[in-house]
């Protein structure tokens, strides 16, 4: 762990019209995350959850407020910057995992290296290895389409790992998978953060944010509470 | 992963819209390739017609072109003389059109009048056949004469066989002034003639006999050979000066004027060509549009893990640019099989040389329709990438959520 955190988001506040209406996703959040940390944002639909995971990984910009990744302002950096940092510095991992179905699963983990820059021999080897830790070493040849779900969000995993990124958000990992499933993605989860990853999930699901080091309890755009464990 | 693979890619996705896109491009690159064919291509193959023979320069009758009327040019030894005198002239060729009967039995046994075109010429010094069989007439030969094949089937006529040749014949009582016996000593393909046109090529004097002009020393066009190409327009002009009675036009000129009778064909080229590239822009645009709005979650995503903007305007585009090569490939085979179909029914229509195409595939032709298609294409692809690319991420992928 580094002394400093990894992200730090200082009152952010966040607006947007949706269906001709104002709404006020977040109301002043500060939040910081150290390196290897483990963050469970739980809260009701609306929250502002989502909201928060999308400030923090630089996709959306905040009405008021700044998130520094590595001390570095995202509030400063224009959409080049912006896409470079994202695309080394973050991982992402979506509730619908949006693999490119034209693409293998090796493919669909080599994507971000490529376009990194990451010579073609060095992304197959890591691509091999990233799917072999999330169990799918034997299928790295097959199209995303001819996954299971729960197959499909392990390769989104391997493929958010891809460029070693300093950190990982996930936004409902488990909300498209059935129990089973979601306790395979838990468990791939725990050994990313064992592992030192650092991880901040979006859930509704109280197994999995059971599994966080830490639990943000969103309310209403703000922070309720924030649960640590020993 | 490059932009060029994942944009070749995604065409697979629904591989029969892919299909239907590509069909539909195939069919406008084709009316593409065929209206740039027909823009550049009867003068091309006018002016390979024109010089297929070797001889680069024509005298008329003062005012006209080259039998595009009944005018004669008077004197016509004394031009040859002249002609012959300057030194860049290889050969002057003299002919004397005119109009000629042949009476032959009919299976029924009736007598019956064909009509044929006559060439009254020098065989030494011609460009207007090639002997396909048989011999040709020789120099000093007066009583030989070369059928083409139209005429020879109208007369059920073969080499050796003896003909009766009638000018000047008077239409009311049908009785000519003047007739020849003449034996036909081989057969030729008439290079200006139209289809199914009946000719027969037969000394100038014996021409000259029939249509009463012995005397006269008339020609309707005199075909000369210039030795050196290069000396083509300075020997243009240099017998202009000298023969200011007659109408001296190279090919270069006569392409000029047939140019300036064509503007038809070339406005309506240019309009259906721009059509077709509107419709192909619109199919692409179209397309790719419906496309990008169904994949802007995934867009978003990949904006989302850090592929650039410029990485989601390649895609796109070069999605555009393989649509439109791939239904170009198509266009161009259609194009040239409906390029020959439309050249057959237009060359067949009356007063047209047959040797004269519409549709001339040249590689120019389809490189400049392939690469205006494929300009267009990539074009089309320009807004649907510029939506794709400026799409909001978050907003899109919270709008996928709710």
């Amino acid at each position: 762990m580094t002394a400093g955190p990894v992200v730090a988001a200082r009152g952010l506040v966040k607006r947007y019209r949706l269906a001709e209406q104002d709404v006020e996703a977040l109301r002043g959040v500060s939040l910081d995350i150290a390196a290897g940390d483990y963050v469970a944002i739980c809260g009701p639909s609306g929250c502002g959850k989502s909201t928060l995971l999308q400030l923090l990984g630089g996709i959306d910009q905040p009405t008021a407020g700044d998130v520094t990744i590595d001390g570095v302002s995202l509030a400063g950096l224009g959409d080049r910057a912006l896409t470079r940092l994202r695309l080394t510095r973050i991982g992402f991992v979506f509730q619908r995992f949006h693999l490119l179905p034209v693409l293998t699963a090796r493919e669909n983990v080599e994507l971000p290296m490529a376009e990194a820059g990451v010579p073609a021999a060095e992304r197959r080897q890591r691509a091999h290895e990233l799917l072999a830790y999330v169990g799918l070493g034997a299928r790295e040849g097959h199209r995303a389409t001819q996954l299971s779900g729960g197959e499909m969000q392990r390769v989104a995993i391997a493929r958010a790992l891809a460029n070693r990124p300093a950190l990982v958000l996930a936004d409902e990992p488990t909300g498209e998978l059935d129990a089973a499933t979601g306790r395979q993605i838990m468990a791939l989860f725990r050994r990313l953060h064992d592992d030192g990853t650092t991880l901040v999930v979006v859930t509704h699901d109280d197994r999995l944010a059971a599994e966080a080091r830490r639990v943000v309890r969103m309310l209403d755009g703000g922070i309720a509470g924030i649960e640590v464990k020993c | 992963m490059t932009p060029f693979a994942l944009g070749a890619r995604n065409l697979g996705r629904h591989p029969f819209r892919t299909l239907l896109s590509i069909l539909g491009i195939a069919v406008a690159a084709a009316m593409l390739l065929d209206m740039v064919m027909l823009a550049g291509g009867i003068e091309t193959s006018f002016a390979k017609l024109l010089g297929g023979r070797g001889f680069q320069v024509r005298l008329s009758p003062k005012g006209t072109l080259p039998f595009d009327s009944e005018a004669t040019i008077p004197g016509a030894s004394a031009v040859l003389t002249a002609l012959r005198q300057d030194p860049a002239v290889a050969q002057a060729g003299p002919i004397l059109g005119l109009a000629l009967h042949a009476p032959r039995r009919t299976a029924a046994g009736a007598d019956t009048l064909v009509t044929l075109f006559g060439y009254g010429l020098d065989p030494a010094a011609q460009g207007i056949y090639a002997l396909a069989s048989g011999a040709d007439i020789a120099l000093g030969d007066t009583l030989g004469v070369l059928l083409s094949p139209p005429a020879a089937g109208r007369l059920g006529a073969r080499v050796g066989d003896t003909l009766v040749l009638q000018g000047r014949l008077d239409p009311q009582v049908a009785v000519s002034a003047a007739e020849r016996r003449l034996v036909v000593r081989g057969m030729g393909e008439f290079l200006y003639d139209y289809r199914g046109q009946p000719s027969v090529a037969l000394p100038l004097p014996v021409a000259q006999a029939l249509a009463g002009q012995a005397g006269a020393d008339e020609v309707s066009v005199v075909m000369v050979r210039i030795a050196d190409d290069a000396a083509v327009a300075a020997a243009t002009a240099r017998l202009r000066e000298r023969l200011p009675a007659v109408q001296v036009s190279s090919i270069a000129d006569l392409v000029v004027q047939f140019r300036a009778r064509l503007t038809y064909f070339r406005q309506l080229s240019l309009i259906l060509g721009s059509i077709s590239l509107a419709v192909t822009v619109l199919l692409v645009g179209t397309l790719l549009t419906i496309t990008v709005n169904e994949r802007l979650p995934e867009i978003a995503t990949l904006r989302a893990i850090g592929l650039s903007r410029g990485h989601i305007v390649a895609q796109v585009v070069i999605e555009g640019a393989a649509l439109t090569l791939l239904g170009g490939a198509a266009g161009v085979a259609l194009g040239l099989v409906t390029g020959q179909c439309l050249d057959r029914i237009l060359t067949s229509f009356p007063g047209l040389p047959a040797a004269v195409s519409f549709f001339v595939a040249e590689p120019r032709s389809i490189a400049v329709a392939a690469a205006t298609l494929l300009a267009a294409g990539t074009l089309a692809g320009a807004w649907p990438a510029w939506l794709a690319a400026r799409a909001p991420i978050a907003g899109t992928l919270r709008a996928e959520a709710t």
